[in-house]
């Protein structure tokens, strides 16, 4: 799985903390996250989806192939 | 209870447990150690009352640190690292006590010619087959 999550948390201004405080993870969380080290819980990646004010978690995280 | 737990980090690289993540983490371990070592140099506290004291002071500071860790507060990610953490350590002493049991019963029988079976190791594994199976029974109802 890939993620647009730097990319859309650039857009936002945001630092890798501040998305981190806002998710309730660590930053180390959303290291491994954007370098797609990591297949984060349904609950988290909606988390991520609505911090990063996206509409579907399909906007945020891609499968492989698509 | 006395302790908080975002003064404290679970211990992963040395142990088990928690260590000081902040100062204010360093300064309640001082709080703790000094004056129960300045304990040791008053002559007038007699033996059993610093035995007492002793006894007192460490159930108080297990139940804040198991308080602490009860409530470190840990991200998916770093929970899931733990749990493989722990699995690999538990393996790890499950072969050490195993490997352990049967050179010991090899041991006695060759010198006694009777198998004798250490009940400290033997009951460590049923413990942790007791617990593990607790566990699984618990999460198998829970989700």
């Amino acid at each position: 799985m890939r993620t647009r999550i730097a990319e859309l948390r650039k857009q936002r201004g945001l630092t890798q903390e501040d998305l981190a405080q806002r998710v309730h993870v660590t930053r180390q969380t959303i290291i491994s996250l954007e370098q797609n080290k990591y297949n984060p819980s349904l609950q988290l990646a909606a988390n991520i989806t609505r911090a990063l004010k996206q509409k579907t978690i399909e906007d945020v995280f891609l499968l492989d192939g698509e | 209870m006395f302790g908080k737990p975002e003064w404290f980090t679970r211990r992963k690289y040395l142990g088990w447990g928690i260590q000081p993540k902040t100062w204010q983490g360093w300064v309640y371990i001082a709080v703790i150690l000094i004056p129960i070592i300045g304990m040791q140099f008053i002559p007038q506290i007699d033996n059993n009352s610093r035995n007492a004291i002793l006894i007192v002071w460490a159930v108080l500071l297990a139940i804040d640190i198991v308080d602490i860790m009860a409530h470190l507060k840990i991200d998916e990610r770093e929970k899931m690292h733990e749990a493989i953490a722990e699995r690999n350590a538990l393996w790890a002493i499950v072969i050490v006590l195993a490997m352990g049991l049967s050179y010991r019963i090899a041991q006695s029988i060759m010198l006694t010619g009777k198998p004798q079976i250490d009940p400290v190791i033997l009951s460590a594994l049923f413990v942790g087959l007791g617990a593990k199976a607790a566990t699984n029974i618990y999460l198998d109802r829970k989700d």
